[in-house]
């Protein structure tokens, strides 16, 4: 790591020092691992953070079906009192999460109503910045779980060690902000079988192509670095993977869709033992201008299903207990629905937790749908919050130098 | 009004050293070697063959920028649309569409042309996740058009296209149910930036587009019933604004002015351009009444770009790597699974991952999209060469090569050079030589932009035993060892920069 290390601190470390850095993350540049908080968390816990990309529709995920105004704003995609998931007497799931229904009842679900923070914003783009870096304020270069693993892995001197590369993973083509962090190279694996340098029939191509990148480099690309500690753990972490993947089987079938194949692979990793504290996912998209019901239904079938299957696997491998699952959404939508049966861009939204520790229920208030702020929904609790929560009570790490500033944390686990 | 760059993730990658602001933008008088003109074809173009790169170095540094500017060569050899049966097929649409963009350019006779294409398409990132494959193709067209042409004629054709209208949902924009979706977008990321408007000015450019929709056909429509014609302030305006009042404002804004330029700066020269530089350019672009032939001109033609600040300065996106890739390969048509593979790079065309597009930078940099690319270099250099297939690419009906003219870029491969094969290199070698075959290699493929140390590693894994032919280099086994030798030297650090 130490390449990569220099060479951030020298380009994009230099970019947020010389600015206007906050506070909480000049506290993060002299990172110590921080000691866990108590031996009352298990050290093996892992977070699996599920994105739900482009603004998930929280009144059409749980639906506030007994609320007058909730029909009468959405008279074409309104979900009826006679179909929905009743949670309790005002609140229903959306019929399609029927499988995420079951793991509720079993209380192994908590819901977390009205999640937001003050003055919402409505650009995917800024708001998904937001909710990654945990920093509505001031723009910043590292995600909440990039600082939360360059506070974890120890730095180290020397060459990379593929045995530390697999401590945040995001499964998928690319790594999302909130998984971007200093010191630490996050790797994305967008599935197993393409994870690893293929020399064909030729192993002397892949011996040599594993020195390549060792060497003294041509050229004064700002780029350089980042490309030859990249390449060197692309190298080896492939292999590393795959031969601790290969001991891990699994009865249970998901669905065929793509988001259930990243949770199966999620389960492979965590399941084989490298190491892997957080596994970042996404499913998208959910940004339902137009047509929402049809669009939507299908991508919550798919993300109630898909928990499902890997719960019981799981629960199969003894892991339910080690492993939690937290969904976001850069944004809620608004109340009424928009000329196109769809709806636009709004602000608080309700949020997933699974797992074998999590404390079911529902947490906080469902938003009203009169007491609007500019015709949006207001928060109750701010996304912060669930942030420390898992930090604190699940990863076993004060926030400082990760969040700024101290949030309540909500009981769920 | 200033531009924020704090969610860019290529601040901080600027070169070292400093920019020598007063003739950064003066045309470059210095020599220009091979590196240059590869340097030349690789930003304005994807790269090519080396005689391709000769062909670029005779014309000299202005005559080669020229020739990519304005070129002579004939495209018409390129159907207008993919073959519609195949476009309207729910099975094939996705991969029609993408692969007829592809495929122009890799054959392509106008390069840049193809470069500023793909260029507006990641800065108007519209995704065929959501909109329809022939309109997708009809938004390509629509910036090949405009690619080199006027930001303003591109901006309302932009606010026009019936792609846009369905992916930032205007065509349900109107006068009793606002939609703000393009009216943001437009402000945020294609023109101005966050930071230089408000709230108010989202709703009123909402309210000027209203009534922009698509009719039954999907072909733009102007609807005065569902036009907003009330009066409207917008960044400091008021009147009864239409869209078209709306596109004329925002190209008139010094801000929007440094937006852009400072985008082609980071698109053709190196990431996180300096202030003085982004202001250069963005007088050019004002001055010439927002045309991009000499804005990008200016930029081409200057001293900054053939520094050695900006040479191999800025990492290859992933379309930049394998089209260079195929066309250094001579390559005769994309090879079918190349989608695929570009996905796994980071790069799908046609489905960027959100409006805001590829972050591109050191985003592009991360162990699954590396290895994709190595994989996708050994698949492409040990595999024969595909041959087109006579039935189902375009490629089939315009196999006759054109002519190369004078001044024209260099003549596409297809049909006019071999496809790659290892005597090739042992003929440039002059013979079975290990040294002069590695001469070769490293000089063709980057320009001989390795370290010592890698070179000897190189020399090493060549003149080792084969895999299959177990004995050293020479005529048993060169055709094996030259094809490792090259897709190790094409994955190595200089040629995933560009």
């Amino acid at each position: 790591m130490a390449t990569r290390r220099v060479f951030i601190s020298q380009t994009l470390g230099i970019a947020v020092l010389g600015g206007s850095m906050p506070s909480f993350l000049a506290a993060a540049a002299d990172a110590q691992p921080l000691p866990a908080l108590g031996s009352s968390v298990d050290p093996r816990n892992v977070l699996l953070v599920i994105q739900m990309g482009g603004g998930n529709d929280g009144l059409n995920t749980i639906v506030p079906y007994s609320d007058d105004a909730y029909h009468r704003v959405r008279p074409a995609i309104g979900i009826a009192e006679t179909s929905v998931l009743r949670i309790d007497d005002r609140i229903g799931l959306n019929p399609v999460m029927a499988p995420l229904d079951d793991l509720f009842k079993d209380g192994r679900v908590a819901i977390v109503q009205g999640v937001g923070y003050p003055n919402p914003n409505r650009s995917h783009f800024e708001a998904t910045q937001i909710w990654e870096t945990a920093s509505p304020e001031n723009p910043v270069s590292y995600g909440w779980l990039g600082r939360y693993l360059d506070r974890t892995v120890a730095a180290s001197a020397g060459p990379p060690d593929p045995s530390a590369l697999f401590t945040g993973v995001t499964l998928g083509d690319t790594v999302p902000t909130a998984m971007i962090a200093q010191r630490v190279d996050v790797p994305a694996i967008g599935a197993l079988n393409t994870f690893g340098y293929n020399g064909g029939k030729d192993p002397a191509s892949k011996t040599t192509a594993g020195t390549l990148y060792d060497g003294a480099r041509p050229g004064q690309s700002p780029y350089l670095s980042l490309i030859e500690t990249t390449a060197r753990n692309a190298m080896r972490g492939g292999d590393l993977l795959k031969s601790k993947i290969a001991a891990y089987q699994s009865a249970i079938t998901y669905p065929a869709d793509p988001f259930s194949s990243q949770l199966r692979l999620a389960a492979q990793i965590i399941g084989s033992n490298v190491g892997t504290r957080i596994v970042f996912v996404s499913i998208g998209s959910f940004d339902t201008h137009a047509g929402q019901r049809a669009q939507q239904d299908r991508l919550l079938g798919y993300l109630a299903s898909g928990l499902h299957a890997f719960y019981a696997d799981l629960q199969a491998h003894g892991l339910q207990d080690n492993v939690l699952a937290m969904t976001f959404s850069e944004f809620g939508r608004r109340v009424a629905q928009n000329a196109s049966n769809g709806t636009d861009h709004g602000t608080a939204m309700p949020l997933f937790i699974v797992g074998g520790k999590v404390k079911g229920g529902v947490y906080g208030e469902q938003p009203s749908l009169t007491d609007l702020d500019n015709g949006d929904l207001k928060y109750s609790i701010d996304f912060r919050s669930v942030y420390e929560t898992v930090l604190e009570r699940w990863l076993g790490r004060d926030s400082t130098g990760i969040l700024a500033g101290n949030f309540d944390t909500v009981p769920f686990v | 009004m200033k531009l924020d760059t704090s969610t860019d993730p290529q601040v901080g990658f600027r070169p070292p050293g400093p920019l020598e602001a007063g003739t950064a933008l003066a045309r470059y008088d210095g020599p220009f070697t091979r590196r240059h003109a590869a340097h030349l074809l690789r930003r304005a173009g994807f790269g090519g063959l080396p005689e391709q790169i000769d062909a670029l170095q005779r014309l000299g540094a202005m005559g080669a920028v020229d020739a990519m500017l304005h070129p002579t060569g004939d495209d018409a050899v390129f159907a207008d649309y993919p073959d519609s049966a195949l476009l309207f097929d729910p099975k094939t649409r996705n991969a029609t569409a993408q692969n007829w963009w592809l495929d122009r350019m890799l054959r392509t006779r106008r390069p840049l042309v193809e470069k500023m294409t793909l260029f507006w398409h990641g800065h108007f990132a519209t995704s065929i996740r959501k909109v329809p494959a022939n309109l997708m193709a009809g938004q390509i067209d629509l910036f090949r058009s405009q690619s080199l042409g006027n930001f303003r004629t591109l901006l309302l054709g932009v606010s026009k296209d019936p792609a846009m209208l369905v992916w930032l949902d205007n065509r349900a924009n109107n006068k009793a149910h606002p939609n703000e979706n393009y009216a943001r977008e437009v402000m945020e990321l294609f023109a101005l930036g966050l930071g230089n408007y408000s709230e108010d000015d989202v709703k009123n450019a909402a309210r000027a587009f209203t009534g922009w929709t698509l009719d039954k056909t999907q072909n733009f429509v102007y609807k005065e019933a569902l036009h907003d014609d009330g009066p409207k302030s917008f960044l400091g305006h008021t009147g009864n604004f239409g869209g078209e009042d709306i596109v004329d404002i925002i190209v008139a804004q010094p801000v929007h002015q440094r937006f852009i330029c400072r985008k082609l700066l980071e698109f053709f020269v190196y990431s996180d351009p300096e202030p003085e530089l982004i202001e250069g350019v963005a007088r050019t672009y004002a001055l010439s009444g927002y045309d991009l032939a000499q804005t990008v001109g200016t930029v081409l033609r200057s001293n900054v770009f053939f520094s050695t600040r900006a040479y191999r300065a800025l990492p290859k996106s992933p379309i930049e790597f394998t089209i260079g890739l195929l066309r250094f390969m001579n390559v005769a048509a994309v090879p079918s699974d190349t989608i695929g593979w570009l996905a796994r790079m980071g790069q799908e065309p046609l489905a960027p991952p959100s409006v805001k597009g590829w972050d591109g930078g050191p985003t592009w940099i991360n162990t699954a999209t590396l290895l994709a690319r190595f994989n996708y270099v050994n698949r492409i250099v040990k595999a024969a060469p595909p041959r087109p297939q006579a039935d189902t690419t375009m490629a089939a009906s315009s196999m006759a090569p054109p002519a190369m003219t004078s001044t024209a870029m260099p003549a596409p491969n297809l049909g006019t050079f071999p496809a790659f094969t290892p005597d090739d290199v042992v003929r440039q070698a002059g013979g079975l030589d290990a040294e002069r075959v590695l001469a070769a290699i490293v000089g063709d493929a980057v320009q001989d932009d390795v370290t010592s140390d890698v070179r000897r590693t190189l020399m090493e894994y060549l003149q080792s035993a084969g895999a299959s032919v177990p004995t050293p280099f020479g005529p048993e086994n060169y055709q094996e060892k030259i094809r490792g030798a090259l897709a190790l030297t094409l994955n190595l650090p200089s040629n995933q920069l560009n």
